[in-house]
């Protein structure tokens, strides 16, 4: 009874500190991967590296957080002994698109060049 | 009787060296477009041959730059940072769908699928990477091009080829006086000949005229004075060929003795000289002849008019007409002939040229009107309409009209 008290009050409290302002990209991504080893700018640069421009970057991105593999993963293989492939996302399309454009246009190289 | 090559033959000299000009233009053409053809493989090898060692060098560069982008994309804090930049070289990067990430070339028209060419005064080269390091799938690097080699190329072609041209233009000359040499013997054994004629027509056809004029034509049958008259248009006709020839061998190079002349008068006798000639043909005359006078040589205008009127006789229909108008600049002599091809017009001032094979002559009478126009100043224009007649008009120079 305690124990379902408890996880009541955590979901609520996570229900009532997310920030109606929140974009999908800081709702979704964020809070998992605030406690990875592996930084989504790091990621970022890794799928840069690998898929070099935004349409085929997007497009890979989203194929694999929808059935994430580990042929498709980017991650060496210790990392994934260590903590496994992610789960899928639940997020709709439209969501995850979304979350996608914000994560590629925060860490987009172009603008930061001098 | 024999004459020796004299200034008569000046007319076959400047005959063959308009050959010899036009042979040898052809030939410098021809060997010109040749050499053109060489200088532009041999600049064209040296082109290649400096891209050759160009791709070495910026191939370098792209290997540094590579290096560079790998470890500005290994340390990339996702604040401002400075792209990698070498002072030997320029470089740009793109993605794989060709969109530019950073640029710092002069010239920013690339080419993706071409790994090393010329844009405006620049160099570029293009590396494909194959880790794509800050999301680069192409990499260009920009020099300026040293054009050294283009000087040293373009001096080469231009003195090696002069040089050839030269020593190819010296024996085609030689090539060419061999090659008209057979041409030019037979010019000139035409033209001896014809001298030789010339001397021996002389006396005879004098005698002859002489002795036409003093017969007493009264006391003759009407048969007999027929063949007076044709014995005397005979040799009327010899006697005018004597003339042209005369004209071409020794006369031509005389100093003229202009002088003022009654045209009017001129052509009224030269028409009276030919009367019986054309008569022959029933060929008759019709005069519109203005009273004005020409600052010219006398021998030289009569050989004109009489070379016109010959003509227009000679190439005459039976019964036709021969209409000559004199105006105060210039004079028309209009037959009712055979006409000439209009292919052919531009060709009846040259020597030996016949406007038809059917009838007699040298074919230099026009040839002797053309040289005595060119030393005028004078005009001459051919109009004629095959099978209707040919109209030949000179137009007066104000260096021979009395003005």
């Amino acid at each position: 009874m305690f124990k379902k008290a408890v996880t009541l009050f955590l979901w609520l409290t996570i229900f009532l500190m997310a920030s109606p302002k929140q974009n999908a990209y800081e709702r979704n991504c964020i809070p998992c991967h605030r406690y990875q080893p592996a930084s989504l700018e790091k990621l970022f640069m890794e799928y840069l590296k690998t898929f070099s421009g935004e349409l085929s970057l997007k497009e890979s991105l989203k194929i694999f957080l929808k059935n994430p593999t580990e042929k498709d993963s980017l991650m060496n293989d210790k990392f994934i002994e260590n903590f496994s492939v992610k789960d899928a996302t639940d997020l709709n399309d439209t969501e995850l698109d979304k979350a996608i454009d914000i994560y590629w246009d925060l860490y987009d190289v172009r603008s930061k060049l001098e | 009787m024999l004459v020796s090559k004299n200034k008569g033959t000046n007319l076959l000299r400047s005959s063959e060296k308009s050959s010899l000009l036009r042979f040898l233009a052809l030939y410098i053409i021809l060997v010109t477009m040749l050499l053109l053809l060489l200088g532009i493989f041999y600049y064209e090898s040296q082109e290649k041959l400096m891209f050759s060692n160009q791709r070495t060098i910026l191939l370098n560069h792209a290997n540094k730059q590579v290096k560079a982008l790998k470890s500005l994309h290994n340390n990339f804090s996702h604040k401002r940072e400075v792209y990698p930049r070498n002072p030997y070289f320029r470089s740009a990067i793109y993605d794989i769908e060709g969109k530019l990430i950073f640029s710092n070339l002069k010239n920013n028209e690339i080419i993706f699928d071409k790994e090393i060419y010329r844009t405006g005064n620049c160099l570029q080269f293009v590396k494909y990477l194959d880790d794509y390091y800050l999301g680069a799938k192409y990499l260009f690097i920009e020099v300026d091009e040293d054009l050294t080699w283009r000087d040293e190329t373009m001096s080469n072609i231009v003195t090696f080829g002069g040089l050839t041209l030269v020593v190819l233009a010296i024996f085609g000359f030689f090539f060419m006086r061999i090659f008209l040499r057979p041409m030019k013997n037979s010019i000139m054994l035409l033209d001896d000949f014809i001298k030789d004629t010339t001397h021996e027509l002389n006396t005879p056809i004098s005698a002859i005229l002489a002795n036409v004029e003093m017969m007493d034509i009264s006391s003759m049958t009407q048969k007999n004075q027929k063949k007076l008259a044709r014995i005397n248009i005979a040799a009327k006709t010899v006697s005018h060929l004597y003339q042209d020839l005369t004209y071409l061998t020794l006369s031509h190079n005389r100093e003229s003795t202009d002088e003022w002349i009654e045209m009017k008068q001129l052509i009224e006798d030269r028409v009276e000289y030919f009367t019986i000639l054309a008569g022959s043909k029933k060929i008759t005359f019709t005069l519109d002849l203005e009273e004005m006078t020409l600052f010219i040589d006398t021998v030289k205008i009569a050989r004109v008019i009489d070379n016109l009127i010959s003509n227009a006789i000679k190439y005459n229909k039976r019964n036709g007409e021969i209409f000559i108008v004199l105006r105060q600049n210039y004079v028309e002599i209009r037959d009712t002939g055979i006409g000439i091809e209009s292919k052919k017009v531009n060709e009846v001032f040259e020597r030996y040229s016949r406007f038809n094979s059917s009838e007699g002559g040298f074919g230099i009478g026009l040839n002797i009107v053309k040289s005595i126009i060119d030393e005028y100043d004078l005009k001459i224009r051919v109009s004629s309409v095959l099978s209707e007649g040919t109209t030949m008009k000179i137009e007066f120079s104000k260096g021979v009209l009395d003005v």
